[in-house]
Formats: C-alpha cells, sequence, structure tokens
C-alpha cells in the first residue's frame, strides 16, 4: 500500500484489539509537513489507540504505518523510541510533568536524553519557555504551577526538540475553556513556526477548530470530515 | 462528638479497606502480608523464652547422672545407666545402654519400656536416620535392633539424635562417671544456674537488635497505599467530612489493615511453629509444642500493633493537609532539625555509660537500663536518617537524567525514602554492634585448642580392662587412620592413703612413649623418670622408694597398688604430647607394671587420620564402638567454642538475616507501590522515547543513594554501640572490619535484588498502556 504523495505520516488499513474490544478496524490516517489535523470521535471510539499506534507506541494488530516513507513495523523498539526522542514530540491531558523535576528541567529532559549537555538542553529549554510564556516558571516545580501553566510547559516541552510530528492527545481536556484556547493558539503558532506536523485528539469542537483538517474515529474507523468554511 | 459517630466514621474506614476493587484487595493484602509478617516474627520471639524453658525442662527430667562417689546399692527400683553418646558426622547422638535391675525401676522419659539386651529405642530423627543411605555408618555403630521410638517427653528437639539399648553387666563398669546405677530420672533439686552477665546482655541485645527493624517494618506496612488513600479521603472532604472525620477515617483504615495482618500473622506463627519441628539449627531443634508465646506477651502484640499502625497512619497524616479537592503537601516542608534527633543516641548512651567497665565480674547488667540504652541508640537512626538523608541529597547536583531524576525525586521526598531505608539501617546498626561485641568476648569463649592437630585428630578413650595394645592394633587396621598410639595414665603416691605428695604415670610401648618423651633407648620392661615437664616431682623419684598406684583419698577409696622405683630406672626428657603439654613424672611400658596395675589406669588412643579418606572419623568411630559401646571418641578441632556461645551468634545470624529479608520485601513492596503510582507518568516517559535502562538507573540510584547513606550513618552508630557494650563488658575495644563489611554487604546486596527484582514490574509498566484514558 502507498502512502498518499507528499504525506509525512501515513497509516492504513489499521485494526487493533485489546482482548474481544476493538479499538481501531480498518482506520486510515495521514498527515503533511506543518499541517494540523484534528482526530475527534466520542469517548472510546478508538482515537487514542489510533495517536499510539501512529506515535509507535503501540503496535498495530495489522495494517501499515509509513514515516517519511519508512515503514514502522519494521523498526525494533529501540529504532522506535529512537524515532519518538528525536522527530515526535508529545502532549497529553494532564501535561505529565516529572514532579520532582523543576519546570526547566522538564522542558529540557528529551533533550537531555537525546545526550545534549545539561546547560545548553536548558539553555534551548528556557528559549521554548519563553515563547510560551511560561519563562517565569523555570525554577518552579510542577506542583506549584497552575493546571494551564503546566500544560504550557508540557507543549514546550513536547516542542523543544523540534520535532517533525507533534502528537497532542486532549491537551486542553483539563482546563478551563479561556486557558485551552491559550494553549491551543501557542501550541499551533509554535508548530506552524516549525513546520511540525500536528495530531491532535480530541472531542472537543472548539479545540479542532485550531486544525486545518478534522478526521472522526467511529467504532474504530476513520472518515475525513468536510470542513464547512 | 459521639462515640457513635467516632465508630461510623472508623467503620467507614475499615470498609474502605475491603472495597475497592482488585487494586484495594492487592492494597489490603501487601498491607496485612507486611504487619502479618512483622507479628509472625514478634510472636515467635515471645514464644523463643518458652521454648528454651521446655528444652531445659526436658533436659532436666531426664538427667541421669550423679555426681556422688559412692554407689547406691542395687534394689528393685535401681537400674544402671551407661552414657555411650557418640557424633555422626557433625550431629551428636545420644546414646544410653540401660539395665533395669528390678520391676520398679523407673522408665526414662518418653520410653514406654525398657529395651531387651540386644534392642533399642530411638528417636523419630535417628530412626529415619538409621533407615537412609546416609545412615549406614552409623547403623554399624549401634548394632542393635529398633523396638520402639522415644516420644516427645524424653526428646528435646524435633530433630535430636538419641537411643536407648538394653545391655547386661553394667554394674561392674559403674564408675561414677560413665556408668552410675540410679533410682530415678531427673534431677530432684534442679538448681539454678546463674547466668553469666555477659550472655544475658548479649541475648538481651540480640532480642533488641532484632525486634526493631520489625518495628520500623510494621510501621513502613501500615503506610503501604498512602496515596491512594489521601485521595480517597480528599473525596470524602469534598462529600463533607472534616478533616477529624477523615482521620478517623483513615484511622478505621490501618486498624482493619493491622487486624487483617493480625490474622495473618497468627496464620503465618502458626504454619511457621509447624514448620520448626522440621528445622535444625546448629544442632538445636524445637517441636512445635514448644514454641508457646506467654498469654500475656499475645495480648500485648495484639495491642501494640493496631495501635501502633493507627499512631504512624495519624503521624503520617500530620504533614498531609486533605482539601476537598485535593491533597496538599506543603510544597517546601519545614527543614528538618538536627538537635532533637541528636538527643535520641545521646539519651541512649547517657542510659548505658553507668554500665561501663563493669565486666563479668561486677555482677548483672541492668536489664532495663541496656534495653533502654539500646532502643534509644537504634531510634536515634531511625530519628538521624531522615535529616542526613535531607541534608546531603539538598547538595547533590546534576548528572546523567537517570541520576538527575533519582536525585530530584530524593529531594522532593525524601522522607519516603529515608523510611524505606531506616529499618534496614537499624538492623546493619544492630549488627554491627552485636559483631562487635561477639568478636571482642570471642577470646573468652573460643579457646584456642591446645592439641595439635597436625600429630593426631582424634582421641579415643578406652575403657579399663579392655587391652590396650589390641584396641591401638584394631585402630590402625581401620581404614583413614594413618597411626594409632595407645596410652595410659594413672596416678602415683607416696603413700597408699591420702599421699602427700603424688605424680603422673604414663605407660605405653615404646613407639608410644615417643609421643611424650626423648627416650635413650626403650624395651619393654623399662621405667622411666621424666625431666623437663611441668609439674616435676623429682623427691619421688628415688629408687627403692615404694609408691602406691591409684592411692586412696577420704571417701574415695583406690586400689592402693604398692611399686618399689626400681634401680634401673632410666631418665628421659619430656617433649610436647600430642595434646602440647610436656609430661612429668613416670614412664613405664607395659611390662614394668606391677600385677592389678593396669586396671586402675585410664587409657586411651591417640589416632593420626588420613583425611583424604572420606568419613575417616566415622569409621574411626565405629572401631570405637566395636571395641566397647563406652569407648568415648572425640575428634579434635584447632578452636573450640562456647557452645551456647556459638548458638547465639549463629541466632544472631540467621536473625539478621530474616529481618532483612523481611525489610527487604517491604523495600520491594513500597518501591512497586511507588512505581504503581507512577505508572502514567513512567508511560508518558516512554512515549517521547526515554530508555529502559535509564529509568531503571534512576530506581537504582534512587535506592542506592538513601542506603548507602543509611549504611554509612548505621556503621557510626553500631560501631559505638559495639565499642560501648565491649567497655561494659571490660573488653578491648577493636573493630572486626570484616564483619562491619559484610553487615554493610548484605545491606547492600537487599538494595540489588530489590532493585533486580522491581525491574520487571517497571518495564511492565513502562507499556503504553498506561497513557489509556479511557
Amino acid at each position: 500500500m502507498t502512502p498518499p504523495p507528499g504525506s509525512l505520516l501515513a497509516a492504513e488499513d489499521l485494526r487493533k484489539a485489546y482482548g474481544p474490544t476493538v479499538a481501531l478496524d480498518g482506520a486510515a490516517f495521514s498527515i503533511h509537513p506543518g499541517e494540523v489535523v484534528a482526530v475527534m470521535g466520542p469517548s472510546g471510539s478508538g482515537k487514542s489507540t489510533l495517536l499510539h499506534c501512529l506515535a509507535g507506541i503501540v503496535p498495530p494488530d495489522s495494517g501499515s504505518i509509513t514515516y517519511a516513507g519508512r515503514e514502522l513495523a519494521t523498526m525494533n523498539d529501540a529504532q522506535r523510541s529512537a524515532l519518538r526522542r528525536s522527530e515526535f514530540g508529545f502532549v497529553f491531558q494532564f501535561g505529565q510533568l516529572v514532579p520532582e523535576l523543576t519546570c526547566v528541567e522538564n522542558v529540557a529532559l528529551p533533550l537531555r536524553l537525546n545526550g545534549t549537555s545539561r546547560r545548553e538542553a536548558e539553555r534551548t529549554a528556557l528559549g521554548w519557555m519563553e515563547r510560551l510564556e511560561v519563562d517565569d516558571l523555570a525554577k518552579k516545580r510542577p506542583g506549584e504551577v497552575s493546571g494551564g501553566q503546566g500544560q504550557r510547559v508540557a507543549v514546550a516541552r513536547a516542542l523543544v526538540t523540534t520535532p517533525k510530528v507533534l502528537f497532542a492527545d486532549e491537551p486542553t481536556g483539563a482546563l478551563d475553556s479561556l486557558n485551552g484556547e491559550r494553549v491551543m493558539e501557542l501550541l499551533t503558532d509554535a508548530a506552524r513556526s516549525t513546520s511540525a506536523a500536528v495530531v491532535l485528539v480530541t472531542h472537543e469542537a472548539r479545540v479542532a477548530a485550531w486544525s486545518d483538517r478534522e478526521i472522526v474515529v467511529r467504532d474504530g474507523k476513520s472518515r475525513d470530515m468536510e470542513r464547512a468554511v | 462528638m459521639n462515640v457513635r459517630q467516632w465508630w461510623r466514621d472508623l467503620a467507614m474506614g475499615a470498609r474502605f479497606a475491603f472495597t475497592g476493587g482488585r487494586e484495594g484487595w492487592v492494597r489490603m493484602l501487601l498491607t496485612g502480608v507486611g504487619v502479618g509478617l512483622g507479628v509472625a516474627l514478634l510472636l515467635l520471639t515471645t514464644a523463643v523464652p518458652n521454648a528454651l524453658a521446655v528444652r531445659h525442662e526436658r533436659e532436666e527430667a531426664r538427667l541421669d547422672y550423679t555426681y556422688g562417689r559412692t554407689t547406691q546399692p542395687r534394689a528393685d527400683d535401681t537400674f544402671v545407666i551407661a552414657d555411650t553418646d557418640t557424633t555422626f558426622r557433625q550431629s551428636e547422638v545420644r546414646g544410653r545402654l540401660v539395665e533395669p535391675e528390678g520391676p520398679r525401676a523407673p522408665l526414662p522419659p518418653g520410653v514406654g519400656r525398657y529395651p531387651g539386651v540386644g534392642e533399642m529405642v530411638v528417636s523419630p530423627a535417628l530412626k529415619s536416620l538409621l533407615a537412609s543411605d546416609g545412615g549406614k555408618l552409623l547403623r554399624k555403630r549401634l548394632p542393635y535392633r529398633i523396638v520402639g521410638t522415644i516420644g516427645e517427653p524424653g526428646l528435646v528437639g524435633s530433630h535430636e539424635l538419641a537411643y536407648y539399648a538394653g545391655a547386661q553387666g553394667l554394674a561392674a563398669r559403674i564408675d561414677h562417671s560413665q556408668v552410675n546405677r540410679l533410682d530415678h530420672y531427673g534431677d530432684p533439686a534442679p538448681s539454678t544456674e546463674r547466668a553469666d552477665p555477659v550472655l544475658v546482655l548479649l541475648t538481651l541485645v540480640v532480642f533488641v537488635v532484632l525486634l526493631m527493624p520489625v518495628a520500623v517494618f510494621i510501621a513502613a506496612a501500615a503506610r503501604f497505599g498512602g496515596e491512594r488513600r489521601d485521595r480517597r479521603l480528599a473525596a470524602l472532604r469534598l462529600v463533607g467530612s472534616d478533616s477529624r472525620m477523615t482521620r478517623r477515617t483513615a484511622a478505621g483504615e490501618a486498624l482493619a489493615g493491622s487486624l487483617l495482618g493480625l490474622v495473618l500473622g497468627a496464620v503465618f506463627f502458626l504454619a511457621g511453629r509447624q514448620a520448626a519441628g522440621s528445622v535444625e539449627i546448629l544442632d538445636i531443634s524445637v517441636f512445635p509444642s514448644y514454641l508457646n508465646p506467654s498469654p500475656l506477651l499475645v495480648v500485648l502484640v495484639a495491642v501494640a500493633v493496631p495501635a501502633a499502625t493507627v499512631a504512624v497512619t495519624l503521624l503520617a497524616l500530620r504533614g498531609v493537609v486533605i482539601e476537598p479537592l485535593g491533597v496538599v503537601r506543603a510544597a517546601r516542608p519545614a527543614r528538618r532539625r538536627l538537635w532533637w534527633r541528636l538527643l535520641l543516641p545521646v539519651a541512649g548512651l547517657a542510659m548505658l555509660a553507668p554500665m561501663l567497665g563493669q565486666g563479668r565480674d561486677q555482677g548483672n547488667f541492668n536489664q532495663y537500663l541496656v534495653s533502654g540504652g539500646v532502643i534509644l541508640l537504634l531510634v536515634g537512626v531511625t530519628a538521624l536518617l531522615p535529616w542526613a538523608v535531607e541534608t546531603v541529597v539538598a547538595r547533590l547536583g546534576s548528572g546523567s537524567v537517570a541520576w538527575q531524576l533519582a536525585v530530584r525525586r530524593l529531594q522532593l521526598s525524601s522522607g519516603t525514602a529515608a523510611r524505606m531505608v531506616n529499618g534496614i539501617a537499624v538492623a546493619v546498626a544492630g549488627a554491627i554492634a552485636l559483631q562487635m561485641l561477639f568478636s571482642g568476648v570471642d577470646s573468652v569463649y573460643t579457646t584456642q585448642s591446645a592439641n595439635d592437630v597436625s600429630r593426631a585428630q582424634m582421641q579415643v578413650s578406652v575403657p579399663s580392662g579392655i587391652p590396650l595394645a589390641a584396641a591401638a592394633r584394631k585402630f590402625a587396621r581401620t581404614p583413614g587412620v594413618r597411626r594409632a598410639e595407645g596410652l595410659a595414665g594413672g596416678e602415683l603416691g607416696d603413700s597408699g592413703k591420702d599421699p602427700r605428695s603424688s605424680g603422673e604415670l604414663t605407660v605405653g610401648d615404646c613407639r608410644a612413649l615417643r609421643e611424650v618423651a626423648a627416650l635413650p633407648s626403650c624395651r619393654d620392661g623399662d621405667v622411666f623418670v621424666l625431666e623437663g615437664g611441668q609439674h616435676d616431682t623429682p623427691q619421688l623419684a628415688r629408687s627403692g622408694r615404694t609408691l602406691y598406684f591409684d592411692p586412696s583419698y577420704s571417701g574415695d577409696r583406690g586400689a592402693e597398688i604398692a611399686w618399689t622405683v626400681p634401680r634401673s630406672m632410666k631418665r628421659a626428657r619430656s617433649v610436647e604430647d600430642p595434646t602440647n603439654v610436656r609430661r612429668s613424672g613416670f614412664l613405664m611400658t607395659p611390662g614394668a607394671l606391677p600385677a592389678g596395675a593396669a586396671r586402675t589406669l585410664y587409657q586411651y588412643v591417640y589416632l593420626s587420620l588420613d583425611e583424604s579418606v572420606p568419613e575417616a572419623k566415622e569409621y574411626a568411630r565405629n572401631t570405637a564402638a566395636e571395641i566397647s559401646p563406652m569407648a568415648d571418641a572425640a575428634a579434635w578441632a584447632s578452636t573450640e567454642q562456647s557452645k551456647r556461645f556459638t548458638s547465639i551468634r549463629t541466632g544472631l545470624l540467621v536473625g539478621a538475616a530474616c529481618v532483612l529479608a523481611l525489610i527487604g520485601a517491604s523495600l520491594l513492596v513500597s518501591q512497586l507501590e511507588q512505581l504503581r503510582e507512577r505508572r502514567k507518568l513512567l508511560s508518558a516517559l516512554v512515549a517521547f522515547g526515554t530508555r529502559r535502562r535509564t529509568l531503571g538507573l534512576s530506581v537504582l540510584w534512587q535506592t542506592a543513594v538513601p542506603i548507602a547513606l543509611g549504611l554509612l550513618l548505621a556503621t557510626t552508630v553500631g560501631l559505638t554501640l559495639g565499642a560501648v557494650l565491649l567497655r561494659m563488658t571490660s573488653t578491648p575495644v577493636r573493630v572486626d572490619w570484616a564483619s562491619v563489611l559484610s553487615m554493610a554487604g548484605a545491606g547492600a546486596a537487599v538494595v540489588l535484588a530489590v532493585t533486580l527484582l522491581s525491574m520487571p514490574p517497571l518495564f511492565r509498566l513502562m507499556r503504553p498502556d498506561g497513557l489509556r484514558t479511557e
């Protein structure tokens, strides 16, 4: 199966089941560099599973996923981990910041995992924190900042390696609408400035409105949505 | 606030403890098992004094020797009994030959009827040993037909090897030591021996040292599942519980956990008690029925353990503010103060100080001061460790990602880490102190054996009346025996009754005599006077003088056989014999012995063994038993230790190993719980490409740093306590670094084991499933 021309990340006929529960049942997906694609659908529809499969976190039972022309299934765990470290970025619903590290250490963590020195990693991290307007929180720990601030720190962490693809799983799910809007604005601006593709999993239309294209997942199947302009 | 409300809150807590699905049950089970293991160990400890007492009573009840020198007349209620104890490999075998002299002769405890001649009754352990392939050599030594087993009242342990064999003609061999005539078993007036104060001190400290970590362990077990519980309490606050109510609910939950722990502890104890019957440590085994803790101590455990867990839970909640919207821990908890933490060990030292220099001779150590002092010193470790960990980790810089994750985690919650390590630190500190004490008093209890084991490795005493030369030849033909030299010893006095002066006599053939002296020349019939011995008596060695074999003393009639010192007597230079003694007195070849003198002598054979022959000692013992069941074969070792002292030391090692294993289990449980709490975070870290190695190493550092600090502190406190205890016993302070390192190494091994064991669950928790929210 060949991926759509020009796509950075593409998936075809993905199937994944957890025991008797079918999460994905022939889902397809593609995204181009710099594109923001929202994956929508009700709870339990398979959105997060699709994201996990696309990011190489969970292997699908069948189907193909290609990233920059490379089939993910042919990579071993170490190669997929390396891909996630260097090419992908992640934002989760609750930030998932390491509570014992300061905010700047959290943001610098992916760079440090890639072997960058601490000083250099924290310098770059501070630059991203500044862009996301949380540089004043650098020395604070996650427990000492608000939910919105924490999520912005998480976005900075996801972008610090200048990833080619940013995976955001309900990034505003735990935030109020005002904070959610601000986080989405900063996230999409920052992603566009680096030409990063964004896979945005959400069930909120308000959040999906920040995307260029929407895909709906229902009962494990996906379909493109036409957007009324 | 009424009692009803209190009860309702407690009951709600108890209900929370048992509900909450699989995870709730697992947590409850972990807490229960943790507390249960501690309770079982406590119950076992409280049962030990009773077990020792029962062993002592049984030993006393079967006592079958007298110290008198007069022979009781034969009667219809007397019996003659001969001590034929032997050793098989490393195990002692209690053996008796018995001959009832009348129908009313009492039976030994645990024996239903006297075995006939050629028959024996045996302990169950001996019966199975004799029936096994491994017992074949022993079977040859005990050629009697088994006609019954000795019941529990006649044995001091389930693994004791013992037998009573029927015999004939024992009365002729009564010697008031190995063979006696008696009309009862047991000592009618058992003497209470005054315990050696140093041994009492050692035992006391061993108990405290083993029980302290158990207390720490129970406290740690009470905190299992703390974070989840706090979140649950926050939910309660949301629906209207005030902070007091939530605390009571938490107390109810802890109480339920500890009650389950008590039940499980009782089950573990009963199972362990049953299993104790099949265990033998250093020749000491017990019957399950011995392990009955005193009811008072059981009640104490049943009250103290739940009370302690509730207290620990409430203390843990002290630093936590449970708000309706979540749990708030002070972001920067108050800095730990050193001064009051130092007070504890200082107070402990102050309690021990008055007893410094008392030593063995100055009477008893005050057991309350000793226990109190040791407890305070060890509690001092638990108080100082959180401060030490906090102070040190606050100064630790950044390194690799794994190191940074670990250090930051420790900086954020050093208390948790310190609590986890406390148990090990206390156990190691106590063990180091005890090892030092043991090594220090080693010289008192371990006597360097005087025997020259390069010349002989066994000494067999041969009952008089048995031809010594023939016995020596029989030994020489035994597999594994290189050389056998038979010698006999006796006494020569200057008069037949109550001699003013007496000298030693050694009898043997020329070859055997050369083991004890340098002889100018020798042939049978020669007599020598020794020079250069330890107690030379030249006034006796005048030719023509009449001396007496086996002189009589008041109350002890001897054979009084007269012998004239011959003119042909030669001089011989005494050399060190195989027992490293320079003998004095006379040497005599068998041909020079006057008639009847041979039976006044005690006979023995030195055996030089070929250690390359497997079971050489057992072959020699079998030969000894063939010569006479009453021949006593003793194997020589280069050092000999007081048996009681050795058992305390072994007890400590076994106890320390059990406690370390217990603490290791608690560390593992806490570690796993912590990992489970961080499941989502771990999955997120994996999502953005964190290597397994990085997370594994961070877990290792997270455990290793507090453990290293704990071991350092434990070593310091342990050495201090050890030095104090040595000063108390007036023993020169000497550090046994080998045991310090071995104990510290054991602690470190526990950390490594815990880290390794937590790796598979860690890797499982790192799976992406943790990211699933739906």
